[in-house]
């Protein structure tokens, strides 16, 4: 299904470039083969199958680099022509640097061979399983969108110091986006998310289950208290305002000088519980592969432990310029150049349950989703909690809407005084629930 | 390309609609005196979707050539026979439009092309430099430039057989400001429909470049503001985000009968009367509007669409399929942003029409308020028109007065409710949206603006 050629083209791209006469050059190229079934408001809306080869081509003249890409494979040559151009006519830098060879571990369960022949009506049959467990819990509900995706995937990254990695993948996600309506009460969105590398690991229904569990928990909220107080952030707020800390793990921000970290290595930055891994590897995940964008094998990366801050995330680049390991964070598709992101990133789950952490509460708020701002520099945060509950000793009292929190990420990492045993996995992003003190929380 | 696909679909079988899309992108990114990226990309493709038993099918791929096509053809029309059985309410139809033929370009005298990479360069590594070195507290700087330049042909079996050429440019400075350990940051854009002389006399790079230092370095020294209800006066581009994010989304026909807050509001008054908010294909009142598109990913002519007129709500934004299920004519609003994607309702250049009050009087109105320009590092709505945006600068107001700056303000409250509160629309007008795009599972090329105006919303601060 995906392109036979794939480890052929690349080959064919990489010695184009050479003819160019560029010093270096790397190839990444992407097959992919997606088979797509979308509810919207409550009905199937389109299937779509959908078929694309890219390759990417990055020169190097000296410290020099370009980077052209194409998804015309009649236009190889044009595009290692536009990438030796590009490299010609740029300024150098002396971190321009491809990685050299590693030996590659490949990670066990990445290909279900039953991915090949899950067709057009298996997707369908997915999408409108979720459509109808979803409206099952409550005829309330509507379901603004679920969508099932079935994708093989090969990746190839080839450079002309010996690098050559090949990968087949298979991917299956899914995900629901709900709201409640009665009456003229229309609910907040919820919105969950699941992910499967097999046929057999596919289980969507609890997963829209719990989107139309969420959309219905925050109809008829009504008006919340001004206060400052504690408050307890669901795994997704979680994700919504704690995403900024890619930013300061991210090397090349260190280097910019733009990351709050840049001098903190070695130091305390959260409260002794906090621990932070990024994990290439981990089993099923969704952003697990057995190498990154450069063909560097991924790893499992303790980012911080125990509050303390132990590494960046680097690529080829990063880590020459800083003269350390690279950790094999190189990231991006064959469109672009390789940037600097995370794998499946995870904060580890402390020993407190859910109901505990909210039992100890005297005054405070829970926040399922958060619609806001995280400025990554100063990590002032502001925006609004979406389906919060006032908690008042100890118990949820009610659904509160218009309710705004604000206060510092990197106060909150100091000041943390919970982290919840159960997790949520959202993308590639699985994280418990976090209680912060002292936050500011406005009605409006 | 063209007379392939007008054969094609002359003997196909039902309705077919097939896109063909080549794209020309650039991206220059300097960092710091540093070149961070110099990159070309070329896409290629076709989309196609079919119509079989009320169902819609799609298929996307790079292979062009004529059996690749009746490849696509082929997925497309398999995609919707097999969805069909699942469908409950199928499609009744597409409504009837003015389907685009012949040729639509986006005129320009200026064409992208004509300037070679080393000005493009030159002209980043300038603006960084600028950034760098405007004044010390400058830690970070970052310019880039993008380019996307577009030929599409669409062709239908009722009717369409356009092709559409198209060159967006922008232009960014970011620059990250520090002292005594404490660090901000200030960012300005441009983006245009046009040339590369449109794009530089849109905004001269010397203006981002001061604009971005001078926000960056102010709000060092700035306190934060205090949270609660305020009158305030907004901007050109805060009043493009309201427009678009918290409005825009609200009446997009598919949002609407996803359970949207406007679907039983047609007919009635949901905005102050000093309030008419469009969405047009054209750049209205000022040029280079970056939504400006001719024609639609359904092959259909765009035109101005009145959402609100004095306050009351007129129109949806429509497709072909939601035009059918509302019984009215089609607005020109699907759009698909490549060739792998297909079309959905999106808006365009979506604004509030000028007033009559200038500047002066909208501030010299309030006692104590704020004065908002500009989003902040980002911004977000729900269908129920409940909105947070981050403010790019805010200044208090005091007795008609614009004041000291806060930092880290936002907005929130329901886009309706502030819609209803504006008491004063201002005499200006500009765009304020064109670098950057609009996310809707796909991207899209989105304008917003309108004038200055008055009204009362939830500021987000700290509580005092």
């Amino acid at each position: 299904m995906t392109d036979q050629n794939l480890l052929d083209r690349c080959q064919q791209a990489l010695d184009l470039a050479s003819k160019r006469g560029v010093d270096h050059a790397e190839v990444f190229g992407q097959a992919s083969q997606t088979i797509t079934s979308s509810v919207e408001k409550d009905d199937l809306q389109i299937s779509k199958s959908q078929q694309e080869t890219r390759i990417g081509i990055r020169a190097f003249v000296g410290s020099q680099v370009g980077f052209a890409s194409t998804n015309d494979l009649s236009k190889l040559d044009e595009a290692a022509a536009d990438a030796a151009i590009l490299a010609n006519a740029s300024p150098g830098d002396p971190n321009n640097v491809l990685p050299d060879p590693q030996a590659i571990d490949p990670v066990a369960g990445m290909y279900d061979a039953a991915a090949r022949s899950f067709s057009t009506a298996d997707a369908v049959k997915q999408s409108i399983r979720m459509l109808e467990v979803a409206k099952s819990v409550d005829p309330r509900v509507i379901v603004g969108e679920a969508e099932f995706s079935a994708e093989l995937r090969e990746h190839v990254v080839l450079n002309s110091l010996g690098v050559e990695a090949t990968e087949l993948a298979s991917l299956f996600t899914y995900g629901v986006l709900t709201t409640a309506r009665d009456g003229d009460a229309v609910s907040n969105m919820a919105y969950r998310f699941g992910a499967a590398r097999s046929v057999d690991a596919i289980d969507a229904d609890p997963i829209a289950r719990r989107a139309s569990e969420d959309a219905l928990g925050s109809l008829g909220a009504e008006k919340g208290e001004s206060f400052t107080g504690q408050v307890l952030l669901d795994p997704f707020a979680v994700l919504n305002l704690f995403a900024p800390l890619q930013f300061q793990l991210n090397a090349r921000n260190v280097l910019r000088g733009m990351s709050r970290w840049k001098d903190a290595l070695g130091k305390s930055v959260a409260v002794q519980g906090f621990s932070l891994v990024d994990d290439g590897r981990l089993p099923g995940g969704v952003a697990t592969a057995s190498f990154d964008r450069e063909g560097t094998p991924h790893q499992r990366l303790s980012l911080i432990e125990g509050g303390v801050l132990r590494s960046y995330m680097h690529n080829a680049y990063t880590a020459h310029a800083l003269g350390i390991a690279n950790t094999g964070h190189a990231a991006g598709s064959a469109g672009s150049l390789p940037a600097i992101g995370p794998t499946n990133f995870m904060i580890l789950p402390g020993e407190i349950a859910k109901a505990d952490l909210i039992s100890e509460i005297r005054h405070g708020l829970l926040v399922s989703r958060f619609s806001g701002n995280t400025d990554p520099i100063s990590g002032d945060f502001s925006g609004v909690a979406k389906a919060a509950y006032l908690i008042k000793d100890g118990k949820i009292d009610r659904a509160v809407s218009g309710t705004l929190i604000a206060g510092n990420l990197f106060e909150a990492l100091k000041t943390l005084s919970g982290i919840s045993k159960e997790t949520e996995t959202v993308f590639n992003y699985t994280f418990p629930a976090l209680r912060l003190e002292d936050i500011s929380i406005t009605s409006e | 390309m063209q007379n392939l696909l007008d054969r094609i679909v002359a003997s196909a079988s039902g309705w077919i609609e097939l896109r063909y899309q080549a794209r020309s992108t650039k991206r220059i990114t300097v960092r710091n005196g540093q070149l961070e990226e110099s990159s070309s990309v070329l896409l290629a493709g076709l989309g196609v979707r079919a119509l079989v038993d009320g169902t819609f099918g799609f298929a996307s791929t790079t292979d062009v050539s004529e059996r690749g096509i009746l490849a696509a053809i082929d997925a497309a029309q398999t995609a919707a026979r097999t969805s069909a059985g699942a469908k409950k309410k199928r499609i009744k139809g597409l409504a009837d439009a003015p389907m685009a033929t012949g040729a639509f370009s986006v005129a320009t005298d200026d064409p992208l092309d004509a300037h070679p990479l080393e000005e493009k360069l030159n002209l980043v590594l300038e603006l960084d430099k600028q950034i760098q070195s405007s004044a010390a507290e400058i830690v970070s700087s970052t310019a880039s430039y993008g380019e996307i330049q577009d030929e599409k042909i669409i062709v239908t079996s009722d009717g369409a057989s356009a092709r559409i050429v198209d060159s967006k440019p922008e232009l960014r400075a970011m620059a990250v400001a520090t002292r005594n350990g404490d660090q901000t940051m200030g960012h300005e854009s441009v983006g245009v429909t046009g040339g590369w002389s449109d794009l530089l006399g849109a905004t001269p790079p010397a203006q981002l470049a001061e604009r971005a230092v001078r926000l960056a370095v102010e709000q060092l020294s700035a306190s934060h503001p205090t949270g609660g209800t305020s009158v305030v006066v907004l901007d050109p581009s805060l009043v493009g985000i309201l427009c678009h994010e918290a409005i825009g989304h609200t009446v997009e026909a598919d949002i609407v009968l996803g359970g949207a807050i406007t679907s039983d509001k047609i007919g009635k008054t949901v905005a102050s009367e000093l309030v008419t908010l469009c969405d047009s294909g054209a750049s209205e009142h000022a040029p280079y509007a970056v939504g400006t598109l001719p024609v639609d990913d359904e092959g259909v002519r765009t035109q101005r669409t009145v959402i609100i007129e004095n306050g009351v709500l007129r129109s949806f934004l429509h497709s072909r399929e939601t035009a059918a299920h509302y019984g009215v004519a089609p607005t020109g609003n699907a759009r698909a942003f490549v060739y792998s994607d297909d079309p959905i309702i999106r808006m365009r250049n979506t604004y509030i029409e000028p007033g009559e009050t200038p500047l002066e009087e909208l501030v010299g109105g309030v006692n104590q308020g704020y004065y908002l320009r500009g989003l902040g590092m980002s911004g977000q709505a729900d269908s129920n028109a409940e909105f947070m945006f981050g403010v790019a600068e805010a200044h208090r107001i005091k007795d008609g007065k614009i004041a000291e700056l806060v930092r880290g303000a936002t907005i929130s409250g329901n886009a309706f409710e502030v819609l209803k509160s504006i008491d004063a629309v201002g005499d200006d007008f500009a765009w304020d949206h064109g670098a950057g795009h609009c996310g809707k599972g796909q991207l899209a090329k989105v304008d917003a603006g309108g004038p200055h105006l008055r009204c009362t919303l939830t500021i987000g601060g700290r509580q005092a």
